[in-house]
C-alpha cells in the first residue's frame, strides 16, 4: 500500500520535495520492517531518484538504492532481481556531468554491492548481454572518475575495485558465505560465451595494483590508506594469488613516515591511525595464517613498528603507565570503592560465644563483605604481594595495636574454654554466577572466536570455577603453626679407618681429570725456561704438576709442626705420629697413586716421574734446612720407581739412561740396583752405558757410577768385557789393582780369558 | 519486559522523538549514527549511548566482551552475564536479591537501574549482524533514524575494544561496502571517567555533525580538482581534522581512528 502511495506520488509532479522524502522514508521504513516489499519498492522509487530529479532526490535514492543491495535481509536470488533492475538507473546516475559527491559515493558503494551480483547473474544466464553491458559500462565510468575524485567517491571507488578484485580472484574457498563475497573466479567455466576468465583475472591484477599504489606511494593520506588496508583483508585471506603483492606493499609501507613532520594535532591523528591500522591488518593476518611464510618477515615489520612507535609517542606511552601502575598497585579501582573507608579507625570486637574459627579470631574488619572473603582463593605469590606491600605501609601503631586485640581475644577464648574445633562454613556456594549456569556455555557461543577474546574466555571460566579448597580451620590456634628450631642431625663420627677410606677416595679424584684432559702441548712450544709457570694451562702437564706439588707439598701436617713452617712453601713431613696411626698421610695416599699411575705406562711417562723427583728432591731439601727432622721421601721414592722400571725393562730401553741422568740426586744404593740388570746378558749393555753417560755427564756422580761399574766387573762375568773396557778408560789401574792382590791364579784366568 | 522498566520505558522514548523532529527541522535533519562500544556494553557506552541519544543522535551500543562481566562481592567472584540473552532489568533485580548494600555502593544498581530505561539489554558487538534493520527497537533510546542498523561512526572506550572492532570488521570481509569511521577514546572503567566522557561524546559527535552537515549544505556540482580548501572538504576527510581538535579539547582521553568498512 505504502508502495503504492509512492509509485503514484512519483508520477504527480505537483508535490513538493519535502513531501516526497517523507513518502519515501515512509516506504523505506516499509521495507526496513518487510523485506518482501523490497522488489516492489526499489523498482518504485527508480522514476523518481533519477538523474534528472532535484538534488535531495538523487541523493536519497542513491543511498537508499547503496543501502537496498547491500542488505543482508535479502536472499542472493531476491538481489539478483533488484540488482539487474537498477542497473541503468544507476549508470545514468554515475554518468550524470559534474554529479553531487554524495550522489556518487553512494551509487559506487551500490556498484560496489551489484557487481559481485551482476557477475553471478551472467555466469548463470549468459544469454542476458545486456546486463553484463550495463554493469561493463559502470565499471568503465566509475575507475574512470576514480582518479581526481572527491575523497569520499574516492573511497567508495576503492571499495569498488576491490569487489572487482574479489570477484575476479581465485578463492580458496575460505570466505564466508554471505554478502556475494563468495563469489569468485572458481564459479566462471571457461568456456563462458561472454566471460573470459583470463581476461577478468588480468583486470583484477591490474586494480590491485592501482588499489595497492596508495601504499607503494608511501602516502599519508590516512583515510585513503587506512580504507584500502581495511579492505585488503579479504583478498590476502581467500584470494591467493594477491596475498603476497598486497603483503609485500603493505611491508614495504611507511607508516609512521608522517612522524618526522611538525606534529599538529591532525597529523598526530593521522600518524597513530596509520600506525595502528597496519598493525591490526598484519596481526589479524598472522593469527589466521601463522605459517605463511612471510610470517617472520610480518613479525619482524611488527617488532620494528611497536619500537618505533614507543619512541615517538612516549610521553603519552608514559602518562598512561603511570596511571595503570597505580592501578595495579592499589587494586582495580572500580572495585576497590566498597568498604575502602574505617580502616584508619579499626576496633576489635570482643569475640562473642560459641565457636569460632581461626580465620573469625583473626578477622579485624566489620565488613560482612570483607569477612566473607576466602584468602585462600588468592594465589600464593599474590598473596605474598599483598602482604608485603601492606606489611610496608602499615602504620606500627595499628599494628601494636591489632596484635594486642588479637591477643586479647585469644587469651578470653583460653579462659572460657570454649574448645571444640569449630567447622567453618566453606563459601562453596558462588551466589553471583551459580543460577547462570555460565558454566554449561561453550565454546560455540562465540560465532569467531580469536585469541583475543582467549584471555577474556578464560578469566571467565576462572570466575566461574569454583574456589579452591577452603583452608581447614584449626581449633587451638598458635600451637601447630609454631615453627621449633631446627637441627641438622650430626655428622656421624669418624673412625680412622673411615677418615683414610675417605681421604684415599678425595685424592683418586685428583687423577680423575687427566684421563679425559689432552696432552698438553708443551712439547712443540719453545721452552721458556726458568720462567715458565708451573701449571698456567688445564691441560694434562699442569695438572701433573699440581699433583706432584699437591703429593709433596700438601699442607696436611702442618698443624703439627706450625712453628717450623718456613714461608708459603710448607715442608714436607705427612708422616707424623697422628698420620701414622691413621695408616697413610694424604700425601702418600697421593704418591702411591702417582707412582701406579707412572707405572702404567713408565716410557712415556718418565718425564713426570723425573718432576716428580725433582720435586720430591726439593722438598727434602727443605726440610732438612729447616731442621725439623722431617721425613724425607726422595731417596725411597726414586728407589721405588728405579725398582719398578726394572722388572720391565728391555735392552732398547734407552730411556733408563735420561732417567738417570736427569732426577737430581744419585745414590750408591740407587745405582747399584742396576747391577740386577747385568744377570740379564740383553741388558747388560744398557746398563753400563747408562753408568758411563752418568761418569761422562755427571762428574759429581762419576766416582759413585765408576764404583758401581767396578762392582759390576766385580760380581759380573757376563759383563766383565764391556765393564773392563770402560774401567780401563776411566779407571786406569783399577782391573790390575783387583787382579793382582787374589794372586796369579786369578791373574792367569784372567789372562787367560783376555787371550781366548 | 517487567513493571519497573514499562513504568520507565514510555516516558524517555515519547521524549525524544519529540526533541528530533525539533532539532531535525533546525538542523537540516540530517544526524550521524553513531554506536558506542565497550567490553560490557554497560558502564561506558552505555553512558555514552544516554548522552547521545539525549543530544538526538541516532545511537546503538554494544560490547566486545565475551561475557558481561560486572563486579562481584571480590574481584575473583565477578557477577557474568551472557551477551544478547540478559536484560539489564533482570540483572538488576538479581544483584538486588544478592546484596542491596553492596550493589547500592558501588554503584551498580544505580547504573543498572539507568541501563534498563535505555534499552533491553547488553548486546554483543561480534554477534551483531551490520544491516539487519532494528525495527525491534522502538523503545530504545536512540533508535530513532538507527532504523536500517549502519552506523556512519563507531566510538569505542577502550584501545582493546578499538582493536577488537577493527579486527572484527576486517574478519567480516566488509560486505556491505558502507564506510565507517572507528574512534577509540580511552576511558577508564568506573563510573566518574564515563561521565566525563559522556560529555566529550557529545561534543565529538557534534564536531563531526557540524562537519557532514557542511558537507550536505553544499549544494551543486562536484569540481573533481577542486579538494584544496578546508571548508570543500568532504566529511570524510575532515573526521581526522575534527578529532585532533576535540583531542586538544579534552587531552585527557587519548584517541584513535580509522575508517574500516561494514
Amino acid at each position: 500500500m505504502a508502495a503504492d502511495t509512492t509509485a503514484t506520488s512519483a508520477s504527480a509532479s505537483n508535490i513538493s520535495v519535502a513531501e516526497q522524502l517523507e513518502q519515501l522514508s515512509a516506504a523505506r521504513k516499509l521495507v526496513l520492517e518487510n523485506s518482501t516489499y523490497y522488489d516492489r519498492i526499489v523498482k518504485g522509487v527508480l522514476p523518481i531518484i533519477g538523474p534528472t530529479a532535484p538534488l535531495e532526490l538523487r541523493r536519497w535514492g542513491a543511498e537508499f538504492l547503496a543501502e537496498s543491495l547491500a542488505t543482508p535481509v535479502l536472499a542472493m536470488r531476491d538481489k539478483e532481481n533488484i540488482t539487474v533492475a537498477v542497473l541503468d538507473t544507476l549508470r545514468a546516475l554515475l554518468d550524470g556531468a559534474g554529479e553531487d559527491a554524495i550522489v556518487l559515493k553512494a551509487s559506487v558503494a551500490a556498484a560496489a554491492s551489484a557487481y559481485p551480483v551482476a557477475l553471478r547473474w551472467i555466469i548463470h544466464n549468459s544469454y542476458h548481454t545486456e546486463s553484463w553491458e550495463q554493469m561493463t559500462a559502470i565499471k568503465a565510468r566509475i575507475l574512470r572518475i576514480w582518479d581526481g575524485a572527491p575523497a569520499p567517491v574516492m573511497l567508495s571507488c576503492i571499495k569498488f575495485a576491490q569487489r572487482v578484485v574479489l570477484a575476479q580472484t581465485a578463492s580458496n574457498g575460505m570466505e564466508q558465505k554471505y554478502h556475494g563475497l563468495d563469489i569468485s573466479l572458481n564459479l566462471i567455466p571457461a568456456n563462458h560465451p561472454l566471460l573470459d576468465p583470463r581476461q577478468l583475472e588480468a583486470e583484477a591484477t591490474g586494480l590491485l595494483d592501482r588499489m595497492l599504489g596508495v601504499l607503494q606511494d608511501n602516502s599519508s593520506d590516512a583515510l585513503l590508506v587506512d580504507a584500502t588496508l581495511n579492505c585488503l583483508s579479504i583478498l590476502s585471506r581467500t584470494r591467493p594469488n594477491t596475498t603476497y603483492r598486497i603483503l609485500n606493499a603493505v611491508l614495504n609501507f611507511n607508516p609512521l613516515k608522517l612522524a618526522n613532520s611538525p606534529m599538529t594535532p591532525k597529523t598526530r591523528v593521522f600518524v597513530k591511525s596509520l600506525e595502528k591500522t597496519t598493525r591490526v591488518f598484519l596481526t589479524h593476518f598472522l593469527r589466521r595464517d601463522p605459517n605463511n611464510a612471510l610470517s617472520r618477515r610480518i613479525q619482524q615489520y611488527l617488532e620494528k613498528l611497536m619500537r618505533s612507535r614507543a619512541e615517538i609517542f612516549d610521553d603519552a606511552g608514559r602518562k598512561r603507565a603511570l596511571a595503570d601502575q597505580a592501578a595495579a598497585g592499589h587494586g582495580d579501582a572500580k572495585r576497590q570503592k566498597v568498604e575502602a573507608a574505617g580502616v584508619a579507625h579499626i576496633s576489635i570486637p570482643p569475640l562473642g560465644q560459641g565457636p569460632h574459627t581461626l580465620a573469625g579470631v583473626f578477622t579485624l574488619t566489620n565488613s560482612l563483605g570483607l569477612q566473607a572473603f576466602d584468602a585462600t582463593q588468592l594465589p600464593a605469590n599474590l598473596a605474598a604481594k599483598i602482604s608485603v606491600r601492606t606489611l610496608a605501609g602499615l602504620d606500627q601503631q595499628v599494628l601494636d595495636f591489632a596484635i594486642a586485640g588479637i591477643r586479647d581475644r585469644l587469651t578470653s577464648l583460653h579462659a572460657a574454654r570454649a574448645a571444640a574445633a569449630a567447622a567453618a562454613q566453606p563459601m562453596v556456594y558462588n551466589a553471583a554466577t551459580a543460577p547462570l549456569g555460565v558454566e554449561e556455555e561453550d565454546d560455540d557461543y562465540e560465532p569467531d572466536l580469536t585469541p583475543a577474546e582467549d584471555t577474556e574466555q578464560i578469566l571467565n571460566k576462572l570466575d566461574n570455577a569454583p574456589p579452591e579448597e577452603p583452608m581447614e580451620p584449626t581449633a587451638d590456634s598458635g600451637v601447630a603453626m609454631a615453627l621449633g628450631p631446627f637441627k641438622l642431625p650430626p655428622p656421624p663420627t669418624l673412625d680412622p679407618d673411615a677418615a683414610a677410606k675417605l681421604s684415599q677416595a678425595a685424592a683418586s679424584r685428583v687423577f680423575g681429570p687427566l684421563s679425559v684432559l689432552k696432552e698438553g702441548s708443551a712439547l712443540r712450544k719453545p721452552k721458556a725456561g726458568i720462567n715458565r709457570l708451573a701449571a698456567s694451562s688445564y691441560d694434562r702437564d699442569s695438572w701433573l704438576t699440581l699433583i706432584t706439588r699437591l703429593a709433596t707439598r700438601s699442607t696436611a701436617s702442618l698443624d703439627l709442626d706450625n712453628s717450623s713452617s718456613n714461608g708459603s712453601i710448607k715442608p714436607e713431613d705427612a708422616d707424623t705420629a697422628l698420620d701414622r696411626s691413621r695408616g697413610m698421610s694424604l700425601g702418600d695416599t697421593i704418591r702411591e697413586m702417582l707412582y701406579t699411575y707412572i707405572l702404567e705406562d713408565w716410557r712415556r711417562r718418565i718425564e713426570i716421574a723425573v718432576a716428580w723427583l725433582c720435586e720430591e728432591w726439593y722438598n727434602d731439601q727443605l726440610t732438612k734446612r729447616s731442621g725439623s727432622g722431617g721425613q724425607l721421601h726422595y731417596e725411597k721414592w726414586a728407589l721405588r720407581l728405579v725398582d719398578g722400571c726394572l722388572s720391565y725393562i728391555t735392552a732398547q730401553d734407552k730411556v733408563l739412561t735420561r732417567f738417570l741422568a736427569e732426577i737430581p740426586e744419585l745414590s750408591r744404593a740407587l745405582l747399584g740396583k742396576l747391577k740386577a740388570l747385568c744377570a740379564d746378558p740383553t741388558t747388560v749393555q744398557l746398563a753400563l752405558t747408562s753408568l758411563l753417560y752418568l761418569v761422562m755427564m755427571r762428574p759429581p756422580v762419576r766416582e759413585i757410577a765408576l764404583d758401581t761399574v767396578a762392582e759390576i766387573w766385580t760380581e759380573y762375568e757376563d759383563a766383565r768385557p764391556l765393564a773392563a773396557k770402560y774401567l780401563v778408560k776411566w779407571r786406569p789401574g783399577f782391573i790390575e789393582s783387583q787382579t793382582r792382590p787374589p794372586g796369579d791364579e786369578a791373574m792367569s784366568a784372567n789372562n787367560m780369558a783376555v787371550t781366548t | 519486559m517487567d513493571t519497573t522498566n514499562g513504568s520507565a520505558g514510555p516516558l524517555a522514548p515519547a521524549l525524544a522523538p519529540a526533541q528530533d523532529g525539533q532539532r531535525e527541522n533546525e538542523s537540516g535533519g540530517f544526524r550521524l549514527k553513531l554506536c558506542t562500544v565497550c567490553a560490557s556494553n554497560q558502564n561506558r557506552s552505555m553512558e555514552g549511548h544516554l548522552r547521545l541519544a539525549q543530544a538526538n543522535y541516532p545511537v546503538i551500543s554494544f560490547g566486545t566482551g565475551s561475557l558481561v562481566r560486572l563486579p562481584g562481592p571480590t574481584v575473583t567472584q565477578p557477577n557474568v552475564y551472557k551477551f544478547n540473552e540478559t536484560s539489564y532489568d533482570s540483572i538488576y533485580r538479581e544483584l538486588e536479591a544478592k546484596d542491596p548494600r553492596l550493589y547500592q555502593a558501588n554503584g551498580l544498581l544505580n547504573m543498572l537501574g539507568r541501563n534498563r530505561v535505555i534499552k533491553w539489554g547488553p548486546e554483543r558487538w561480534q554477534d551483531w549482524q551490520v544491516g539487519m534493520p532494528r525495527v525491534k527497537h522502538e523503545k530504545d533510546q536512540g533508535s530513532v533514524g538507527m532504523e536500517a542498523g549502519v552506523p556512519d561512526v563507531v566510538i569505542t572506550c577502550e584501545e582493546r575494544c578499538w582493536d577488537a572492532v577493527v579486527d572484527d570488521l576486517l574478519s567480516r570481509g566488509s560486505p556491505l561496502n558502507r564506510p565507517v569511521h572507528v574512534i577509540n577514546i580511552d576511558i577508564k572503567d568506573n563510573h566518574r571517567d564515563a561521565l566525563i566522557a559522556g560529555g566529550a561524546m557529545v561534543d565529538l559527535a557534534d564536531s563531526l555533525n557540524k562537519a557532514a552537515l557542511e558537507e550536505r549544505s553544499k549544494v551543486g556540482a562536484v569540481t573533481f580538482d577542486a579538494g584544496g580548501a578546508a571548508s570543500r572538504a568532504s566529511f570524510d576527510e575532515r573526521v581526522p581534522e575534527v578529532l585532533g581538535e576535540w583531542q586538544e579539547r579534552w587531552p585527557d582521553l587519548p584517541a584513535t581512528w580509522t575508517l574500516s568498512w561494514f
